[in-house]
């Protein structure tokens, strides 16, 4: 699967893209470590129309002090989409992207058709002080000695992502996305590592206690970067929401062994 | 230290051994006598003080008659009164993790908050009884104990997007009793075993084995435990062994030779166990394994080594000093090798009299 590099001028930035596949518009939200593609991209890729978002201030990007909070960042995103001539959309996202996610799903409900939060970052725990990038790498994976060793990234790099999703994120008001999402009606799927080191699994059970129409899946022995630990398994259930929403929960599989 | 009674609900007829056993020989009323004979024995147990009462699963035998355990377990939750009722336990990876998580739920709710749950992989020819590859049994069994754990806690409907199991929406009713669940427990004799019992910081029994595998296999649990933080207590650790206790250790002996042969249901399928082998069931110290139970011992040989608690009372007591001190074991779970009725009767009633109580004054 071929990803193309584009840019698209929205809000006052212009923003990177990669783009894959046919069909209906789904939209990715990568995590504070940056965008970068991997397996279940390309899976998802062979059935939708791929757009993976590069939030201004990630990449090679200049530094984005504009952008005051997920709301904020909600509605650039969406003026991209509007500018790439997209109305109606799947949206996902991953930790960061996750809680990007939810925020422009609240804002933007009569656009969203349906949501998927991948270890969402919304609800997360207090952490005093930030793990090494050794200890990052530990933390993100279920099994890190099963993921290709790659360099790291540039220091500078790390530290302008990080500072810009960590400050936009704590300044989105908690009151203020429970009682969007309170009111919110659009299908969401919250998958969540059995594993996840970096946001207690149990965390995951918030969204299911507030959206009115959430469905919490917890992946089996993936941590918080379930997309690069387990793909097939990610792709297999999120492909069936996106396909049915709520009707995925009624088994479609053919369980005849032979014929 | 506690004492738990177990019975397999062995078959109480003439049958051959094997396995799987062929039902010509099988009688409607010899079973029904096996079923009322032990629950009459479980009853007395539980009202002359045993800790516990235990019941296992194993399946097309008359070596034991309760394929699902779950199904005794809630017949003896009506008539066991004050004993945990421990199941030891489904053979978790040819079953469904939801329905052991809500059976276990349903005998807790019934019992009391009374359940003990033991979660087994199962003897190796069980894996031919529902189709399931002993390639998959340890993965299986790691996946469906996370997902037991969850099942019982978790308050919010969920999915599960496993390797061997997908659900899409669990959210059990009744829920178990006891928070955050009921104890739980898994075989420890492999290295596996221990050391995954030992992460997941749940206690382990030991069956089928001798005492000398038994503390190589204690010192790995312990070692594993240390390693993730936490220490066992006597209550993590059950000794599963057999039992025949008379007036007098001479009496004691005099029972055995006299009654019927030991092991005579044999569940023995050299063929099958030939297969299983060729798997990764036995994991990687595999001859301890499958030799732990590969010859029946003498009678002599079997008490040195822990297999069976023989004698009169204070032989027993000190039977089981050489367990308690090897192992640190503070639960016994103990099954009558005499099946004579009125000699069960005895000899439940004689360990409950005579050694129970020092047990109990050890806590």
């Amino acid at each position: 699967m071929s990803f193309q590099e584009r840019y698209v001028e929205a809000d006052g930035f212009r923003i990177r893209y990669l783009e894959a596949g046919q069909g209906a518009p789904l939209i990715w939200f990568h995590g504070g470590g940056g965008l970068q593609l991997n397996k279940l991209h390309a899976l998802l890729a062979s059935k939708h129309r791929l757009i993976a978002l590069e939030v201004p201030g990630f990449g090679d990007s200049p530094v984005n002090q504009r952008t005051k909070n997920l709301a904020e960042l909600a509605a650039t995103m969406g003026a991209a989409l509007t500018a790439l001539g997209i109305d109606q959309f799947d949206v996902m996202g991953i930790s960061f992207g996750g809680a990007l996610t939810l925020w422009t799903t609240i804002l933007l409900a009569d656009r969203v058709k349906s949501a998927v939060l991948l270890a969402p970052a919304a609800y997360r725990p207090n952490r005093s002080t930030p793990p090494t990038p050794e200890q990052m790498r530990n933390m993100l994976y279920a099994h890190p000695e099963r993921v290709p060793p790659a360099p790291p990234p540039p220091a500078e790099l790390t530290q302008k992502q990080m500072a810009l999703a960590i400050r936009v994120m704590a300044a989105s008001p908690q009151a203020e996305m429970e009682a969007g999402m309170k009111d919110c009606k659009v299908p969401v799927l919250v998958l969540m590592g059995t594993e996840d080191r970096l946001i207690p699994p149990a965390m995951a059970r918030h969204y299911r206690e507030i959206l009115p129409d959430c469905y919490l899946v917890m992946v089996y022995d993936a941590a918080h970067a379930l997309d690069v630990d387990r793909p097939e398994a990610c792709f297999a259930v999120i492909d069936d929401f996106l396909m049915r929403q709520g009707k995925f929960v009624v088994s479609n599989e053919d369980g005849a062994i032979f014929p | 230290m506690k004492a738990a009674f177990f019975s397999p609900v062995a078959y109480q007829g003439t049958a051959p051994g094997g396995w799987p056993v062929p039902a010509d020989a099988y009688s409607d009323e010899a079973a029904q006598h096996s079923y009322n004979a032990s629950i009459e024995r479980f009853r007395l147990a539980d009202e002359t003080g045993w800790d516990w009462v235990t019941v296992a699963e194993h399946h097309y035998s008359p070596f034991s008659l309760t394929p699902n355990p779950m199904l005794l377990a809630g017949a003896l939750s009506q008539v066991v009164r004050k004993a945990k009722i421990a199941v030891l336990g489904p053979t978790v990876p040819m079953l469904n993790p939801v329905r052991v998580a809500e059976e276990f739920a349903i005998l807790d709710t019934m019992s009391g908050g009374r359940v003990i749950a033991g979660l087994m992989r199962g003897t190796p020819n069980e894996y031919v009884t529902y189709n399931i590859n002993p390639e998959e049994s340890r993965e299986r069994f790691r996946e469906a104990l996370e997902l037991i754990r969850m099942v019982w806690t978790e308050p919010q409907p969920f999915g599960w997007q496993g390797r061997h199991y997908e659900f899409r929406a669990v959210s059990i009713w009744p829920r178990p009793v006891q928070k955050p669940h009921p104890p739980l427990y898994m075989s420890g004799s492999s290295p596996e075993s221990g050391a995954l019992a030992a992460r997941s910081h749940i206690g382990i029994g030991f069956a089928v084995t001798t005492l000398p595998l038994a503390t190589k296999a204690i010192a790995h649990y312990r070692s594993q435990a240390a390693a993730a933080g936490w220490a066992p207590t006597p209550d993590d650790i059950i000794y599963r062994c057999g039992l025949h206790i008379a007036a007098s250790d001479e009496q004691a002996g005099n029972d055995l030779t006299s009654g019927p042969p030991r092991g005579r249901f044999s569940i023995s399928n050299p063929a099958l166990e030939s297969a299983v082998a060729g798997t990764s069931y036995y994991g990687r110290d595999f001859e301890a394994q499958r030799n732990r139970v590969a010859r029946l011992p003498t009678i002599k040989d079997a008490v040195e080594q822990g297999q069976i608690l023989l004698g009169g009372p204070e032989s027993v007591f000190s039977q089981i000093m050489k367990i308690r001190q090897l192992i640190g074991a503070g639960i016994l779970d103990l099954v009558l090798i005499s099946q004579d009725d009125g000699k069960a009767r005895r000899a439940i009633e004689l360990f409950a009299n005579k050694v129970l109580p020092r047990l109990h004054d050890m806590e």
